[in-house]
């Protein structure tokens, strides 16, 4: 084993520590303690610096990363990082995110997550440390590339979980979704074409051999309690010839060479080099959604759809109803009577989405003993999907209609300069399968709907399985372009109105619980679309006022 | 009782030509037919028969209010736009026939918030074999108000008759009355709405009909005992 717990174990060696602390508990002052298992037993345990392997950083919100179509504009920037073990990838990785600052969201996936499944022979042999793992071949290079790619076309992906302790891959996976940039590091990341296919930035930290030696005998001997002989068989037996073989050659295919120390000018071209390719972008969308706008323009404006065409379903029109409505969109109402009907107004919205579930024959025994035919729900799973903050007042209902359901939620947030939807958090649940409900209220443009639903197929969920429960829509709204672009998504509404009207939107408080690096203006006005005559911002009438 | 082989199927219920015009049912959906499913397997468990009768109970007092009258109110929203909407007019109780009918008012509470609820207690007089009023406390401004008339199973219609003569008897206009039940008997609808043509029943289902234990079937069994002992 050796050397690839030495390189890629950092951060995740909860499992080296218990392998070697049951070791050294004896000695735990010596900086050479005298292991008492066989030398090679110890020698790929070494502490590096403190690196979680996949890390999600995350600063102010993803902004749309689709077009007017639904569909998204370009990939995620992905960058590679190879080179020797102890060469400093790890480092380099860390400070490539710190000088990005502000990026939405940078995830780094280490090569060591990817270890193959190994068979109880060869996991004796990891035991006795005589089994290489410094070899490309250890590693499981299509689900490697395969989770890039997935990362790259922005679809949710699960990354394996090695455990170091079991010498094992677990069952278990770790969720991936939503980086804008991704950073992959490992010796062998830059190994095979395929691979170098994905990357948008290929980047060899490059150190010498000598001083990659010298800093896995430092960590070594002091962090894991390895004796130089075991540190030097290990090495000489598999990395040195992995690295000889197979790790310094991939080098010829970097873009840019780091070097292993002192390399802070290095790191700050490559940032510099990444922000200006996503400026680029970015240009690109604005262009791309501008087009589209004069597209759409040229033909004239479009055809306002009819209730029947927007494929909306409408709750019934009853007294009880428009009553509802009356006292909701009544702006004298008090908080408890907005709140009571509201909750209300949820569950007659979740009892009619649940009728677009489809159902099974059964035949059932009554009490009475008679047979009985009826029907059941004929999904594998059901969950709720909550666009927070103003799908939150549709809980309430959807628990008095299904009883244990698992309720997942987003937090779509406008960007209060450009109104445009900002996504800050993504919590779904893990039967996201079958069917699928976003819970949504105000949003009069529909950008949170539209891109919670983007949200929804990039988990890989049917748009028929779609049920998007909200309470009010504009008809003339941005649910005729959800409608246009995910025809097949069910849309549950409880009342539809007319009108929605540009208004000036005053939001000095508002917004500062998001404070901006760039300290933009608070006391900045922005227009939005209201919908007509409407009833506020559920949110806020519903939790706050 | 014998288990019959034969499926009966009773998904469609408003084809029964003979209904009274003041008896309305919920739309049958497939979703209610589930509902209904769930609470008459006799191997539901009692949370899930109380949760799945709520429902229905939720579902058939919103159906129950359309019948009171509203009047058009004008709102100003927070848009600063009008919207010319409606108000509940007439203020309404809740009676609820015992035990079962107590059955039905957390739903009701659900929908109608902290609304006043009077209780009947009737049972068969052992020696007429005819329904006998045993307990009755009715909020005392009972005659100004709506009346929510609650009991789950109309088999017979001989409690139901019996309370809504105790509640006639307060002052209550017939009119005034909506009857709401879970499921009942063709026979024991028609018996009642010819008794009280004026007085507008909602029920969820109307079954097959009645054995000769005077059980609807294929029914629920005994609602009470189901969502009280079980």
């Amino acid at each position: 084993m050796t050397d690839y717990l030495n390189a890629r174990v950092r951060g995740r060696s909860e499992s080296v520590y218990t392998e070697t602390s049951t070791t050294v508990a004896s000695l735990p002052s010596s900086p050479f303690p005298i292991p008492k298992a066989p030398p090679s037993a110890l020698l790929g345990a070494q502490v590096g610096p403190k690196v979680l392997s996949n890390t999600i950083l995350k600063s102010h919100g993803r902004p749309p990363w689709y077009g007017e179509d639904g569909q998204p504009i370009s990939p995620a920037f992905v960058i590679g990082i190879a080179g020797g073990s102890s060469s400093g990838k790890t480092h380099v990785a860390r400070q490539i995110v710190r000088s990005l600052g502000s990026i939405p969201t940078v995830v780094i996936i280490s090569q060591d997550s990817f270890y193959n499944k190994l068979t109880p022979a060869k996991v004796a042999l990891a035991f006795a440390s005589r089994l290489d793992l410094d070899h490309p071949d250890s590693i499981d290079m299509n689900l490697f590339a395969t989770c890039l790619s997935d990362l790259k076309n922005l679809q949710q992906t699960s990354i394996p979980v090695y455990s170091f302790t079991l010498h094992q891959r677990l069952d278990e996976t770790k969720y991936l979704y939503g980086a804008t940039i991704i950073i992959a590091e490992g010796i062998h990341a830059l190994h095979g074409p395929e691979l170098r296919e994905l990357y948008d930035l290929k980047v060899f930290v490059q150190a010498d051999s000598d001083l990659m030696l010298a800093r896995r005998i430092a960590r070594d001997t002091k962090e894991r309690g390895r004796t130089v002989d075991g540190i030097l068989e290990q090495y000489l037996r598999y990395v040195k010839p992995s690295y000889d073989n197979f790790v310094l050659p991939s080098s010829r295919y970097a873009d840019i060479i780091v070097p292993g120390q002192d390399n802070a000018v290095a790191i700050e071209l490559i940032s510099t080099h990444i922000r200006r390719q996503l400026e680029q972008r970015s240009r690109h969308f604005r262009r791309k959604m501008a087009e589209s706008l004069k597209r759409s323009l040229s033909k004239g404006p479009p055809r306002e759809l009819t209730i029947e065409e927007l494929g909306l379903t409408v709750l019934e029109q009853t007294p009880q109803l428009k009553g509802i409505y009356t006292v909701l969109r009544d702006r004298t109402s008090t908080r408890q009577d907005f709140i009571f009907f509201t909750d209300r107004l949820a569950t007659l919205l979740v009892e009619r989405a649940m009728e677009k579930l489809p159902y099974r024959e059964v035949a059932v025994e009554t009490p009475v003993g008679e047979q009985c035919k009826g029907k059941a729900i004929d999904v594998e799973s059901l969950c709720g999907v909550t666009i927070l903050r103003s799908g939150g007042p549709l809980e309430q209902g959807l628990q008095r209609v299904i009883s244990d359901v698992a309720i997942g939620s987003l937090l779509v947030q406008s960007d209060s300069k450009t109104g445009e939807p900002l996504l800050f958090q993504v919590r779904l649940p893990e039967c996201i399968r079958a069917r699928d409900r976003a819970a949504d209220t105000w949003i009069g443009t529909g950008a949170a709907g539209f891109m919670a639903i983007r949200v929804l197929l990039d988990h890989g969920v049917n748009p028929a399985h779609i049920i998007f429960v909200t309470f009010l829509v504009a008809h003339s709204g941005g649910v005729a372009h959800l409608r246009r672009t995910f025809p097949d998504v069910n849309i549950v509404t409880g009342a539809v109105d007319d009108g929605l009207r540009e208004v000036w939107l005053e939001n000095a408080e508002r917004h500062k619980v998001f404070p901006d690096e760039d300290g933009f203006d608070h006391e900045e006005q922005h227009k939005a679309w209201v919908i007509e005559p409407g009833m506020g911002q559920i949110g806020d009438r519903y939790y706050l006022d | 009782m014998t288990s019959s082989t034969t499926l009966t199927n009773h998904s469609a219920p408003n084809m029964k030509s003979d209904i009274p015009p003041s008896v309305f049912t919920l739309r049958h959906t497939a979703q209610l037919e589930a509902l209904y499913t769930i609470i008459r397997d006799k191997n539901t468990s009692r949370g899930d028969f109380i949760f799945y009768s709520d429902r229905i109970i939720r579902l058939l007092v919103e159906e129950g209010l359309n019948h009171l009258p509203v009047v058009p109110k004008v709102v100003e929203t927070p848009t600063g736009a009008k919207y010319e909407g409606v108000r509940f007019e007439g203020k309404i109780c809740g009676v609820s026939i015992l035990r079962a009918g107590e059955a039905m008012e957390q739903g009701l509470r659900e929908v109608c918030r902290s609304v006043r609820i009077g209780k009947i207690l009737i049972q068969r007089d052992e020696e007429t074999t005819r329904p006998k009023l045993f307990y009755s406390k009715l909020p005392q401004d009972i005659a100004q108000r709506y009346v929510l008339l609650l009991d789950p199973m109309l088999a017979t219609g001989g409690s139901a008759m019996k309370a809504v003569e105790v509640i006639m008897e307060h002052g209550v206009p017939e009119d005034r009355i909506i009857f709401i039940n879970l499921v009942s008997s063709p026979q024991g609808l028609r018996t009642f709405a010819t008794r009280y043509p004026s007085l507008k029943v909602v029920t969820g289902w109307i079954d097959e009909g009645l054995n000769e234990r005077a059980y609807i079937v294929p029914g629920l069994g005994d609602f009470g005992e189901r969502r009280y002992c079980a």
